[in-house]
């Protein structure tokens, strides 16, 4: 079962670009990654499927209900971190997250003092006194308190000490075998790749990429050096299902896709010193979308 | 509810202080008064030789000053000022305050519909517009008869102060809608105020220049006109009946633009 489903949706402001025909579903229980750089349209897609903003057009379900229609009914459901945390500056954070709960008909007061002692949070304190990395834990124990199906949180860590981000990452792995669905938005691929089974990457407001993080990392790339006893030709490797061609020296570098024998062939063809064929990370086939477009 | 409770705490502490506001206003205007009244009948014959402008500048018009409830019909003006202020102001700030503090995506990611969250706000605002009327009237009537030798006062008063409450209700509305049209949060409060001043402005520029009698409809303040509620005149049913249909379309307006606009976040 799809617990997000995304239709064809658009959203632009006034004449500015914001997201341009998203397409992407996430299945229950899944754990799915959001990535792209600053400003491709990550927040403006989760805000839309929070009814923050409306759709220009294209449309989106969650729970198989309407986002915009339903909205009040779903978000019973689902916790939501912002990118950017910001609360009422004169409350204490004990009252904010009273606040918070008293928004959903359940007795959260457990929930509230199991996560703020997980997270490491002070209760007692105003929330205009707090620190940016503490305002963000209020964010998150605002966002699961009411343990929620669907999580979705927009650039979570930033701003967590790498300590936190692991006591954080532990608390959704948690949630997520409790039976809840988490969607994330990032531009660090490293928590992405170390969370995620699927991800979908946006640039300039279009999805140009969906897959499964095992595909993406195994499956079809491979990232390919080779060192020559000569100078080559700087386009001998330039074939089918080669990108990110680097050749310095005698050194030459880049990623395939594609049948392996093809590459292989090229590669015997030649006198070589050495060769390494490695698995490539997420971040180099991430900047290899960046850099050629989709 | 929640919500309604949350708004009524985070204004308590302004209304507390509007209301003393308005209380010092009424004591030391009518303090005033106790002055004046000694004087006896000299301070109309002061004011007969004043020029027409200057008295519809200051709102004195053609007030009897000897007696308490005409001083207070020259202080009402002010107090109706005072209270359209406060109104306006926290119609515009406590719609655009949830953007303009960016806790919009905190609340508005809350299951709960923009419709009710605006009629929670508009309830909370309701509320304390109503006490600082409250606050008003009693002190107004505490104060007018501790000087008014045994005049009857209370219905003049009534009158006074129930006009002022429709301009409160109008000027709240105002500052709503501009809130809820208004792509820039922070400019809202500020709009209201402008519009606000303007009208006052305009209803002195009528009482100053005759020719301006027509454009009497399009500010609020000549319909509750002071002169008028005091004597036997009382409300006049065109500016009632317009009044209401302001309210309707302001409020309507309030819910329209705002369930129908991204929030600005």
């Amino acid at each position: 079962m799809n617990v997000i489903e995304i239709n064809n949706l658009t959203k632009n402001y006034g004449k500015e670009r914001g997201i341009i025909d998203v397409s992407f579903s996430v299945e229950e229980k899944e754990i799915f990654g959001f990535i792209g750089p600053n400003g491709a349209g990550k927040s403006t897609t989760l805000r839309t499927l929070l009814a923050l903003i409306y759709p220009t057009s294209g449309s989106a379900k969650i729970f198989g209900k309407d986002c915009i229609k339903y909205g009040p009914e779903i978000k019973k459901e689902i916790g939501y971190l912002p990118s950017e945390v910001f609360y009422y500056d004169k409350m204490k954070v004990s009252d904010l997250l009273k606040y918070s709960a008293s928004f959903y008909k359940k007795d959260c007061s457990k929930r509230i003092s199991e996560l703020a002692h997980a997270m490491d949070l002070n209760l007692n304190k105003k929330i205009d006194d707090l620190s940016f990395g503490n305002k963000k834990k209020v964010g998150i124990v605002q966002g699961l308190l009411h343990e929620p199906k669907l999580i979705i949180l927009d650039e979570p860590t930033s701003g967590l000490d790498p300590l936190m981000q692991q006591k954080f990452f532990e608390l959704l792995q948690e949630e997520n075998k409790k039976g809840a669905t988490i969607l994330f938005s990032s531009h660090i691929l490293g928590e992405v790749q170390r969370m995620c089974n699927r991800v979908a990457i946006i640039k300039e407001g279009r999805i140009i990429q969906l897959e499964k993080i095992s595909a993406l990392q195994e499956n079809n790339y491979k990232k390919i050096r080779v060192q020559t006893t000569v100078k080559l030709d700087e386009n001998y490797f330039n074939i089918d299902g080669v990108s990110n061609l680097v050749v310095s020296q005698n050194m030459i570098s880049f990623l395939f896709k594609g049948n392996i024998n093809s590459i292989m062939k090229k590669i015997s063809e030649i006198e070589i010193i050495n060769v390494w064929v490695e698995e490539p990370d997420l971040e180099e086939i991430f900047l290899h979308f960046y850099e050629k477009g989709a | 509810m929640n919500v309604f409770k949350r708004e009524m705490r985070a204004n308590r502490k302004a209304l507390i202080i509007w209301s003393i506001g308005v209380i010092s206003m009424i004591a030391s205007s009518m303090g005033k008064y106790a002055g004046l009244s000694a004087s006896g009948q000299s301070i109309n014959d002061l004011l007969a030789e004043m020029p027409q402008s200057l008295k519809a500048v200051m709102g004195m018009g053609t007030f009897d000053l000897t007696t308490a409830i005409g001083y207070f019909g020259v202080l009402f003006i002010y107090l109706a000022m005072m209270a359209t202020i406060h109104s306006a102001m926290l119609g515009a700030n406590i719609i655009s305050k949830e953007e303009g503090d960016k806790t919009a995506e905190f609340l508005f990611s809350k299951p709960i519909s923009r419709y009710k969250i605006i009629s929670s706000k508009l309830l909370a605002s309701f509320v304390n517009i109503l006490i600082l009327n409250l606050v008003t009237f009693v002190s107004s009537i505490l104060m007018v008869q501790k000087y008014s030798k045994g005049e009857a006062v209370l219905g003049d008063i009534t009158r006074l102060i129930l006009g002022m409450f429709i301009l409160q209700i109008i000027f709240l509305f105002i500052g709503t809608v501009i809130a809820a049209v208004s792509k820039h949060p922070k400019t809202a409060p500020t709009l209201a105020a402008g519009i606000l001043l303007i009208t006052f402005m305009l209803s002195i520029g009528i009482d100053l220049n005759s020719r301006l009698e027509k454009l009497k409809y399009l500010t609020p303040f000549k319909y509750f006109d002071a002169k008028n509620l005091i004597s036997l005149r009382g409300f006049d049913s065109v500016y009632m009946i317009l009044s209401v249909l302001i309210i309707a379309v302001l409020l309507s307006a309030t819910y329209v633009f705002y369930k129908h606009r991204d929030l600005n976040i």
